[in-house]
């Protein structure tokens, strides 16, 4: 195709211009992503998006928190219970607040607290939004939104 | 904690909240999108709340 149009090498030149393009995109995109994981709100913030990063920034680490005040546990990666373990995944969707929070010692959890379960439900959604922000970080990073 | 009902408004406004600002750009969009959310969420609570009280369990 490429003989036909009688310029080879420039057209070897675009393809290998839009390879590198394609990759820059990709590694930008990851970058979003797990900026945008590890430290919920970065990923907009990095990518420009200053009002969705702060609100992301102050509502997912409080709502944590808050998770952890209501007396709510950080699961165990427990390969014996399935479901343990995809919330100890759920968790771990917080990024650096579940970090700081198992150094320091919390997230024990008291099973006999009547918020336990509200604790439970609000670390472990806190941990899932994260999760879908670092999705949405990675598509504006793509330009699909 | 305060209440149960405190509790899951407090549920329902930080998590209409994400998924308004998630899913619309336009502050104004954000705002209606947010308050849907947290009426629809303390709404449908209330009223499964008042669907157990009836049922023997």
């Amino acid at each position: 195709m490429s003989r036909k149009s009688g310029h080879p090498r420039r057209e070897r030149m675009v393809v290998a211009s839009n390879a590198v393009s394609v990759n820059l995109d990709s590694r930008r995109a990851m970058t979003a992503g797990m900026l945008a994981w590890f430290i919920p709100g970065a990923g907009h913030l990095w990518l420009g998006r200053r009002q969705k990063g702060v609100t992301f920034l102050l509502a997912l680490p409080v709502m944590f928190g808050i998770g952890l005040l209501f007396e709510g546990r950080l699961f165990p990666f427990d390969l014996g219970q399935p479901l343990v373990l995809l919330a100890a995944f759920a968790d771990l969707g917080n990024g650096l607040p579940y970090f700081l929070a198992k150094v320091a010692g919390l997230g024990e959890g008291r099973v006999i607290a009547e918020s336990f379960e509200y604790g439970n439900t609000f670390t472990i959604v806190s941990g899932l939004l994260n999760m879908l922000v670092c999705l949405d970080a990675y598509d504006v990073a793509l330009g699909r939104r | 904690m305060g209440s149960h009902l405190f509790a899951m408004m407090l549920f329902a406004a930080l998590v209409s909240l994400v998924f308004s600002v998630l899913m619309k750009d336009q502050p104004r969009e954000q705002l209606k999108l947010g308050g849907l959310l947290f009426a629809g969420f303390v709404g449908s609570g209330l009223v499964l709340g008042w669907i157990l009280f009836f049922l023997p369990l």
